[in-house]
């Protein structure tokens, strides 16, 4: 087996792991071929990732701190470290284990090393507050409440809640959409989808099976809540006396149109997130299988390539164009369009120019899971080759 | 004396704010106005830093002391520790 550097077959995360690989010549090769690869695939900040790289990051390494109920987090005692084994503590050990499967998720499928993909080093504070109702991703660290017991418990057991705020992190490393109003919403969806995507990943569910709820386990037994938000029928999650209604819409003519303020939720971004949520689960399940793969990655595409200010138009139309280039005028760009429009967004149809014919991004894409298995012959056959070039 | 406290924001924005209204006795309110003028001096209306967090909480402590009203504002990401103990005081009564 070998390794073009023109038509690169092998997945950018193999090369990674190559160039990270202690043999300088088999690195420099690796390089090449994954600066090669990414050129084809039209991927920005290549070389800053790729100096990333170079630098020896922290690949995500997890730290768990106890605020031990206070909310000063540098007061927080470090109670777990990534060499550490599980302790006495369920929510800490909860934390770790959704740390860890957000960062593999966002590594094995999206070839995203942690949150800004340089390796940044994941920062999780556990017991904050007396009774906090929340979970927040501050701009640097995720930190939990324990809930009040009554109507909610601790919110590290919900590994989507985990992976939600994370990709709060995710976001801000790349599109950074403006946390008002649509962008807002666009910004709170990307935390539901891509948390929902780490929930079924690590469930290893098809879409079709998966519940597509966010925060199931947040509510005490007590509470007749099914959870937070439901992506598959935004409004429905709960109805009852004490909460009231689920408020998200399913569609744009229930758009809830609120003043851009704090005390409305920036204009209701953990409202109207139920339309692109929505948008989301009828891709993931037009187009079937798992949701990680064809749907996740044209969402995952679209968010790199989406600016700060963008609108549901923009990202539909983003998506759409996404799907065209990565997968051709087929069913995907097809369950695309027909997704949106069954939220009320008609997207704008675009010409796609169709993936090169002898370096099919799809197929690349395909082959990632596939691969994986023979990085010890890719090592070798870089060996060789990189032999040959000196 | 009697402090509202309304929380709003956060991951289950979507419920809507929790209001809670606390009367303090005549023991407690010389702790509780000590309390407040600490987080009054330390924390000015700083609201939610919007740059940097998400889904984060943003309180809002109205109090009503004889005839004078008083709000304090601040959120998890904000809060000074002053403000924090009059939360922790708040949430304990």
């Amino acid at each position: 087996m070998s390794i073009s550097r023109r038509n690169c077959i092998v997945p950018p995360f193999i090369l990674k792991r190559l160039i990270e690989n202690g043999d300088e010549a088999i690195r420099e090769s690796a390089i090449a071929s994954l600066v090669s690869t990414a050129q084809l695939r039209g991927e920005r900040a290549v070389r800053t990732s790729v100096s990333g790289l170079g630098a020896a990051p922290a690949d995500g390494g997890r730290t768990i701190f106890d605020c031990a109920q206070g909310t000063v987090l540098s007061k927080a005692t470090l109670v777990r470290s990534e060499a550490d084994g599980p302790v006495g503590d369920a929510s800490i050990n909860h934390a770790f284990d959704g740390l860890g499967a957000t960062r593999d998720f966002y590594r094995q499928v999206f070839q995203r090393n942690s949150l800004d993909d340089h390796g940044q080093r994941l920062d999780g504070y556990v017991h904050r507050g007396l009774r906090y109702n929340n979970a927040f991703w501050d701009g640097q660290e995720m930190v939990f409440g324990d809930g009040d017991g009554q109507i909610f418990t601790d919110f590290t057991g919900s590994v989507d809640v985990i992976a939600h705020e994370l990709t709060h992190g995710v976001t801000q490393f790349t599109a950074d959409l403006d946390y008002h109003t649509q962008s807002g919403a666009l910004n709170e969806s990307m935390s539901d989808v891509f948390g929902s995507m780490v929930k079924q990943w690590s469930l290893h569910q098809t879409a079709a099976d998966a519940d597509w709820l966010i925060g199931a386990e947040v509510f005490t037994p007590a509470i007749d809540a099914d959870a937070l938000r439901s992506m598959k029928a935004p409004g429905t999650a709960f109805d009852n006396n004490l909460l009231g209604k689920d408020p998200q819409p399913d569609h744009m003519n229930r758009y809830v149109d609120l003043p851009d303020t704090e005390d409305d939720d920036n204009g209701g971004v953990h409202i109207n997130s139920g339309i692109p949520n929505k948008a989301f689960y009828l891709v993931a399940t037009g187009i079937g299988g798992y949701s990680w793969e064809a749907a996740g990655h044209i969402w995952y595409e679209s968010l790199k390539a989406s600016s700060a200010k963008a609108q549901f138009q923009d990202f539909a139309d983003t998506t759409y164009r996404t799907a065209g280039t990565l997968y051709g005028d087929g069913p995907e760009r097809e369950a695309v369009r027909a997704a949106w429009s069954g939220v009320g967004i008609a997207v704008t149809p675009v010409d796609s120019p169709p993936p090169a014919a002898d370096s099919p991004v799809s197929t690349l894409i395909k082959r990632v899971e596939d691969l994986s298995a023979q990085v010890v012959e890719l090592t070798d056959a870089v060996r060789a080759l990189a032999g040959h070039s000196g | 004396m009697k402090v509202t406290l309304a929380v709003r924001g956060g991951l289950a924005a979507a419920i809507g704010p929790r209001v809670r209204v606390i009367s303090s006795d005549a023991e407690q309110d010389r702790e509780l106005r000590r309390l407040v003028s600490a987080a009054a001096a330390s924390s000015p209306d700083r609201g939610v830093d919007d740059r940097a967090g998400r889904d984060v909480m943003s309180y809002t402590v109205t109090v009503e002391d004889g005839g004078a009203v008083r709000q304090l504002r601040a959120a998890d990401t904000t809060m000074s520790p002053a403000f924090a103990a009059l939360l922790e005081w708040l949430e304990q009564h």
